[in-house]
């Protein structure tokens, strides 16, 4: 049964590809295009390239692309890449004057990057419907997995609103992954519990429960 | 199709409830050859494009398989699969939807496929996890390490049986090769093959073209988590390979999903990666910690890369005392006739994927690991993104296979993970 299609990729492959890999320029020549009247696709390649070889001097430039439609996905690859506790905060500072898919973007970075510091900014959004990231900040706080995004998870799960449950309990399930690998089943087993109290039973209680049974005995 | 027998309780009881007869055809409890709807497993797609339909029919040719639904941006493509299932069933009963999250959200579906571009790969398996789905999906699974990462946390979090659709796992010859290797027959294994497309990637955008009426395609929820660019009617045509947004690991993975994670599987390496990456020119050499070399070279469509066995996809695996070789022809060469006594009588297409298929459904039934699994998969792509940051770095990586990043090197671990365009999310 051989046919075109599966090859059909690998031509398609071969006519792009075969290039050598250039170096990424310098920083100050990717900085120097974002701050040029170069069009989006010449910035947001700038960007992409940033995520590599930037250092904490292409902060301000990328946070200052947040509120941009289309580059701010471009400079949030940036800043996600940046070692450092600067990148976060310049994500962090961001948080008030967003909104919408921007401030939903900016809430992601700052889980991938696992920020504790944000914790307490994520809080807020979550408790807070009229930003509408509340589901994205739990999702976060649930990749932070810190005992303190836990403890927000926990009190989403036990009394927050019945529309959060299902997102809080996902996040809980990651949280209690983070917080077992970093040697807290105790912690890990009371954020499953919530879970367990807080949702009729169903697959994530069954998800939880199978957690649980993994975790080593008390 | 759920481990407890509630479907079969749930059409006595519904029976019942609704004052029907209770004497159910013999037919719907499994006889005359049928399946019963107990027993069968209903799937669900999500972005079938021409190697989808080829894994479809795979599925649609099995007895317990009850196809019900399409999720697809591409209305073209979404009513294709609905006409391939009617077909098949000879009713009008698939339904067709351009967001995949009513797929997701039906709660007959036990398993889905999944066979978009390699951008929504990744995140399509995590959300189909998180509605507690069982997987089949298409490769590479993956545009990054961290995405394989993410997907088999993922899978294992939620429980859910998982595939990759990297097939020659379940291909005779190639599975013949790979166990010859694991079972000693070649001696010690010291080098292992993997053959790969020529490496690059794009950062050019097409043009700029109006973008359809989204009900014909929908362009915002096509890039999904890759970044924007304007629409171009040749990325939805499937000429989006070789774009870097759309095409993790500098086309590596494109055959690396499975040459390389056929290496790993020769060399008895599933649960672990090399731990040293070089490129020179279009070949890398990596060594594991054990010693063994993998080496991925060109695949040998203009007569380079000297392989013996004609086809796509070759692997060539190398003992101290023999090697073999096998591609997509289905054909082995080794290095005594003796080597391949007990081996395929006949010869499979390397690109079939029925065998695979029949594996995943198997363990979805049964609870147990697929041949492509999530934690094979997570390795597998992990090997062949980190042999790409060595190549597109120009330089030797380390790589800790245990903490599953680079070692003592920024540079190459800032390769390993992409923003996705928000509001998309793992």
């Amino acid at each position: 049964m051989p046919s075109i299609h599966p090859i059909l990729p690998a031509l398609l492959v071969l006519a792009l590809a075969g290039s050598t890999p250039a170096a990424e320029p310098p920083e100050t020549t990717l900085l120097a295009v974002l701050a040029s009247d170069a069009g989006v696709h010449e910035k947001a390649r700038a960007c992409q390239q940033l995520a590599v070889v930037a250092s904490p001097a292409a902060i301000p430039a990328l946070a200052g692309l947040l509120d941009k439609e289309p580059l701010a996905d471009y400079a949030r690859s940036g800043l996600e890449g940046i070692p450092g506790p600067a990148a976060a905060e310049a994500l962090r500072k961001a948080l008030p004057r967003l909104e919408g898919r921007l401030l939903a973007g900016v809430v992601n970075s700052l889980g991938v990057r696992r920020d504790a510091a944000a914790v307490a900014d994520l809080q807020k959004l979550a408790l807070d419907p009229q930003r509408g990231v509340a589901a994205e900040a739990l999702a976060s706080l649930g990749m932070i997995g810190t005992l303190e995004a836990a403890k927000i998870l926990d009190t989403a799960l036990t009394t927050g609103p019945a529309e959060l449950r299902i997102p809080a309990a996902h996040a809980a399930l990651a949280a209690a992954t983070h917080l077992a690998k970093a040697g807290n089943p105790a912690a890990a087993r009371d954020l499953l519990k919530d879970v367990s109290r807080a949702l009729p039973a169903g697959s994530l209680t069954a998800v939880a429960q199978r957690l649980l049974d993994a975790l080593p005995a008390s | 199709m759920t481990p407890h027998p509630t479907r079969r309780h749930f059409l006595k009881t519904a029976a019942l409830a609704m004052g029907m007869p209770t004497i159910i055809p013999a037919s719907a409890l499994g006889k005359d050859g049928a399946v019963a709807p107990s027993n069968r497993i209903v799937v669900g797609a999500i972005g079938i494009g021409p190697r989808g339909r080829e894994d479809l029919a795979a599925f649609l040719k099995q007895p317990d398989v009850q196809f019900v639904a399409i999720a697809d941006v591409q209305e073209d493509r979404r009513e294709i699969v609905r006409r391939m299932a009617n077909k098949r069933y000879g009713n009008e009963d698939c339904v067709k939807t351009r967001d995949m999250f009513e797929v997701l959200g039906r709660e007959d579906i036990d398993a889905v496929l999944i066979a978009t571009g390699d951008h929504w790969h990744a995140l399509g398996i995590i959300l189909a996890a998180k509605a507690g789905k069982d997987v089949y999906c298409e490769k590479p699974c993956s545009m990054t390490i961290r995405e394989s990462q993410e997907l088999a946390d993922a899978v294992n979090r939620y429980g859910r049986v998982f595939q990759a659709g990297t097939q020659r796992r379940n291909v005779d010859n190639f599975r013949f090769a790979a166990e010859l290797a694991r079972n000693g027959k070649l001696g010690r294994i010291h080098t292992v093959h993997a053959s790969i497309l020529p490496l690059g990637e794009s950062h050019d955008w097409l043009p700029a073209q109006p973008e359809p009426a989204v009900e014909v395609c929908d362009w915002d929820r096509w890039l999904g988590p890759a970044p924007w660019r304007p629409y171009n009617k040749n990325y939805v045509q499937g000429r989006w390979r070789g774009y870097y947004d759309f095409h993790g690991g500098a086309a590596l993975p494109e055959w690396g999903a499975h040459t390389v994670d056929l290496c790993q599987w020769a060399a008895s390496a599933d649960d672990t990666t090399p731990v040293e990456f070089e490129a020179e020119g279009e070949t890398i050499h990596a060594r594991y910690a054990s010693g063994v070399k993998l080496v991925m070279r060109l695949a040998g469509f203009k007569g380079e890369g000297k392989w013996l066995v004609p086809g796509t996809c070759p692997v060539r695996f190398e003992g101290d005392q023999g090697w073999i070789e096998a591609a997509d022809s289905g054909k082995l060469v080794a290095s005594s006739p003796g080597l391949l006594e007990g081996g395929p009588s006949t010869q499979m297409a390397g690109t079939d994927p029925t065998q695979h298929v029949r594996n995943f459904l198997d363990c979805v039934k049964s609870r147990a690991k697929p041949a492509a699994n999530a934690d094979v998969t997570r390795r597998g792509h992990i090997v062949s993104h980190a042999a790409s940051i060595g190549w597109r770095l120009g330089r030797k990586v380390n790589f800790d296979p245990a903490t599953e990043t680079f070692v003592n090197d920024a540079e190459a671990n800032r390769m390993c993970s992409r923003a996705r365009r928000a509001p998309w999310h793992a």
